[in-house]
């Protein structure tokens, strides 16, 4: 549970000489246990405001602009705070899976609980992490997949099991970086049903990119983006196909 | 902190160790760098210790050493030796250089040589002599004589070689073609040269020459109080024995012959100083006649003299140094009650290892030498790590990139990285101490198995003396090794591990 507020945040890639400006005063409130879609072109900048969101990259240093989830600024954190804050707080789904391939179902799942709880903290509660992976899991459909490799699963299975990883530490947030990207409609839609699933009853607030409208639709609101700038804002269900 | 909860660390390295080649041509490389460096240490260790080991049985720990001239009163010398705690034994020896010729050949064989004068009983106490003694009855055959072929181990000639055993341990018995008793010498193995004769085994044959019960004939030259020399004395002794220390230098250059005999021989026995230049005084009988002379006035005794006095320490934990410096104190209270006895400064007080420190420096060199260049063939296990894992790491840029966005920190992944080199490091290196070790233990099986098959004898027993590869696998050396492989792969990793830490988490997720 969690309100996040992104307050004209700007972000400027630098190649060579040339500035790339991508972010060019983004600004959102999220209220806590909203599930949002950020619908945009691609190279609209989507991608990077979801990674400043989480914390991976930092806004530009001159007037980047704030992110804050419950009033508590990013931008304040240190390194190991950010840290600290993804393990904690966010949980990330991104286009391309990003499974480890050496890791089954299950291994990759619980891979978040292992960096959050370090050797001790995690020997001391596998059992119970283990059983809300396998919980977890089993809402996905992949209760039979377990000890499977991601190589021997389909791209559907491969993204439930990256959902599974993001929920194992129960994140008040769940950043969504086109999660349907490289799915076919009919599997698209079936996983944007576990979204629905795992939502659960703890309001867990979601923000989810896309680049197409039938899957924003299925969000509580959505939001446009283009050229660095949040256009226009319509509630869900609401947007033209 | 990351460092200390390496959960998800163990679980990759454990699964990148098993799921890759590269990972297990580097624990290969590891592997043999570290048994490389292992077998080569133990073996010349093993060498080097032997040689130490020998280097013992022939001078004992320390040596008093006056050459030339020597010094008398050594029997209170070594009586004051051995009433020390730390002293086990002390000996009188003279070492002189000399001439010896093998009768009875054909050939006349004729060399020159070191020729040492012992008591061999106290010789014995401090050297181990007895046990170098070569032509005795043995039980149990040389390591490589399969087929029994020495002929010591021939009951039929048991009883010979229980004389010539005597002979050795006595330097004096029974001479056949004398019929009486005579001095006996007994001879490095090698002084006149066995390497055509020994077999394959490493044992001498005794057919062609067999030489205890020949004779040779010793010259040497002695020399006066002043240090001239005084006219060559030659000495026919019988050949009684021969020996054998492992050291070819010893074996081949070396005969021992009775500390008295050789005192007479370099007139270095006991001696009454006479007042010459007077007037000759005859004796006559109730007649008148001259019946002998009056024996000139002896006016001083100059005693028997030895060169030097070995000294063997109680045990074997006493340092030399400590027991050298205890040796000199000794020698200067002796000093101080004798008349006949040099200054400590006239004389040297040495350790073995001080006598023979070119070549016991020479073998440690070499193995220094040896070492450091595989050392430096290991530094390519080091580099071989850190090719693999640079590569590894930007093959694996988008595993950081999750790990970052799952909330691993940038130390956190460099730990990944270094603990994967180290379990490279620990299999590597510890396959590689066992493989040493199974090599080690077998070195003379694998050898001799080269030999059959391939040809190849590196360490041939016709040229060297220890007939066997030292075996010795040391525990310490190992761990030493061991514990250096799994830190130069610790190493090896440590730059990549950096290169991933700072990998910016955004960049690794977008890499394709
Ligand atoms: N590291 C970078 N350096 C330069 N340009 C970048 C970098 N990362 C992204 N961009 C550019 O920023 C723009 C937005 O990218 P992105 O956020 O991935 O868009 P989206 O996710 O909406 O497709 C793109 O034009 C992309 O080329
Ligand atoms: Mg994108």
């Amino acid at each position: 549970m969690s309100a996040i507020e992104v307050e004209n945040l700007h972000k400027t890639y630098k190649l060579g000489k040339v500035e790339v400006p991508v972010l060019r005063g983004v600004s959102l409130d999220i209220a806590s246990g909203e599930w949002l879609a950020i619908l945009g072109a691609s190279g609209s900048g989507k991608s990077t405001l979801l990674h400043l969101m989480g914390g991976l990259d930092r806004p530009d240093a001159k007037s980047g602009g704030r992110i804050a989830y419950d009033g508590r600024a990013l931008g304040d954190l240190s390194a190991n705070d950010r840290n600290q804050f993804r393990r904690d707080h966010v949980g990330f789904v991104f286009q391309f899976y990003h499974l480890v391939p050496e890791l089954t179902v299950l291994e990759n799942t619980l891979l978040g609980a292992m960096i959050r709880l370090g050797r001790l903290g995690y020997l001391r509660e596998a059992g119970k992490l283990r059983d809300s992976a396998r919980e977890l899991l089993g809402k996905a459909g992949l209760s039979h997949r377990l000890g499977h490799k991601p190589a021997q699963l389909s791209g559907g299975e491969r993204q439930r099991v990256a959902i599974a990883r993001a929920l194992i530490n129960d994140p008040p947030v769940l950043l969504a970086d086109e999660p349907t990207g490289n799915l076919d409609q009919k599997t698209g839609a079936e996983l944007l049903d576990v979204f629905e699933t795992m939502r659960g009853k703890t309001e867990r607030t979601i923000v989810m990119v896309t680049h197409d409208p039938k899957v924003a639709q299925r969000a509580d609101r959505v939001v446009e983006m283009a050229d660095g700038l949040i256009r226009q804002t319509t509630p869900g269900g609401s947007v033209g196909v | 902190m990351e460092y200390s909860r390496p959960v998800f660390q163990s679980l990759l390295t454990r699964r990148y160790l098993t799921s890759k080649v590269m990972p297990l041509l580097a624990s290969a490389a590891v592997m043999l760098s570290v048994a490389m460096e292992l077998i080569t240490w133990s073996v010349m260790g093993g060498f080097l210790e032997q040689l130490i080991q020998s280097g013992r049985t022939l001078m004992g720990d320390v040596e008093i050493a006056r050459p030339q001239r020597g010094f008398g009163d050594y029997e209170k010398l070594i009586e004051m030796l051995e009433a020390d705690e730390w002293i086990e034994a002390a000996t009188p020896t003279i070492d002189a250089y000399g001439l010896v010729k093998l009768n009875d050949t054909p050939q006349q064989l004729t060399t020159t040589c070191r020729i040492k004068g012992i008591d061999p009983e106290s010789f014995n106490r401090v050297t181990g002599y007895f046990d170098t003694l070569y032509w005795k009855p043995i039980d149990t055959p040389m390591p490589r004589d399969k087929d029994r072929e020495d002929p010591r181990l021939d009951p039929a000639k048991r009883e010979m070689f229980e004389t010539t055993q005597r002979l050795g341990q006595e330097l004096f018995g029974y001479d056949v073609g004398a019929q009486s008793d005579r001095d006996q010498a007994v001879l490095g193995i090698e002084v006149f040269s066995k390497r055509g004769l020994r077999s394959e085994a490493g044992f001498v044959t005794d057919d062609w020459v067999f030489l205890p019960g020949k004779d040779v004939t010793l010259n040497v030259l002695p020399i006066d109080m002043s240090g001239g020399f005084l006219e060559p004395v030659a000495r026919k002794l019988q050949i009684g024995n021969e020996f054998s220390s492992n050291i070819y230098e010893i074996d081949s250059q070396t005969i021992y012959v009775p500390l008295d005999e050789l005192q007479q021989m370099l007139k270095m026995d006991r001696a009454e100083i006479v007042e010459t230049g007077g007037p000759i005084e005859f004796i006559y009988d109730n007649a008148g006649n001259p019946i002998g002379r009056m024996l000139p006035e002896v006016v001083g005794v100059t005693p028997a003299r030895v060169t030097s006095v070995l000294v063997r320490g109680v045990g074997d934990h006493i340092p030399l140094r400590d027991l050298q410096e205890r040796v000199k104190e000794i020698y200067t209270r002796f000093e101080s009650q004798s008349e006949h006895a040099p200054p400590v400064d006239a004389l040297d007080v040495l350790t073995w290892q001080d006598r023979n420190a070119t070549l016991i420096g020479a073998i440690k060199k070499e193995t220094a030498l040896v070492l450091f260049i595989f050392g430096i063939i290991s530094l390519t296990s080091v580099f071989l790590v850190l090719a693999i894992f640079w590569s590894m790491i930007s093959e694996r840029t988008k595993d950081i990139g999750i790990l970052r966005a799952l909330g691993a920190s940038g130390p956190g992944v460099a730990w990944l990285w270094v603990r994967y080199g180290l379990a490279i490091g620990v299999v590597g290196s510890i396959l590689g101490g066992i493989l040493a070790y199974i090599v080690i233990t077998n070195i003379n099986a694998i050898h001799d198995w080269m030999g059959a098959t391939l040809g190849i004898m590196i360490w041939d027993p016709q040229v060297y003396y220890f007939a066997r590869i030292p075996e010795d696998f040391n525990l310490t050396k190992a761990l030493i090794i061991v514990a250096a492989g799994i830190v130069s792969c610790g190493l090896g990793a440590l730059i990549p591990a950096w290169r991933a830490a700072r990998m910016d988490p955004v960049k690794a997720l977008r890499f394709e």
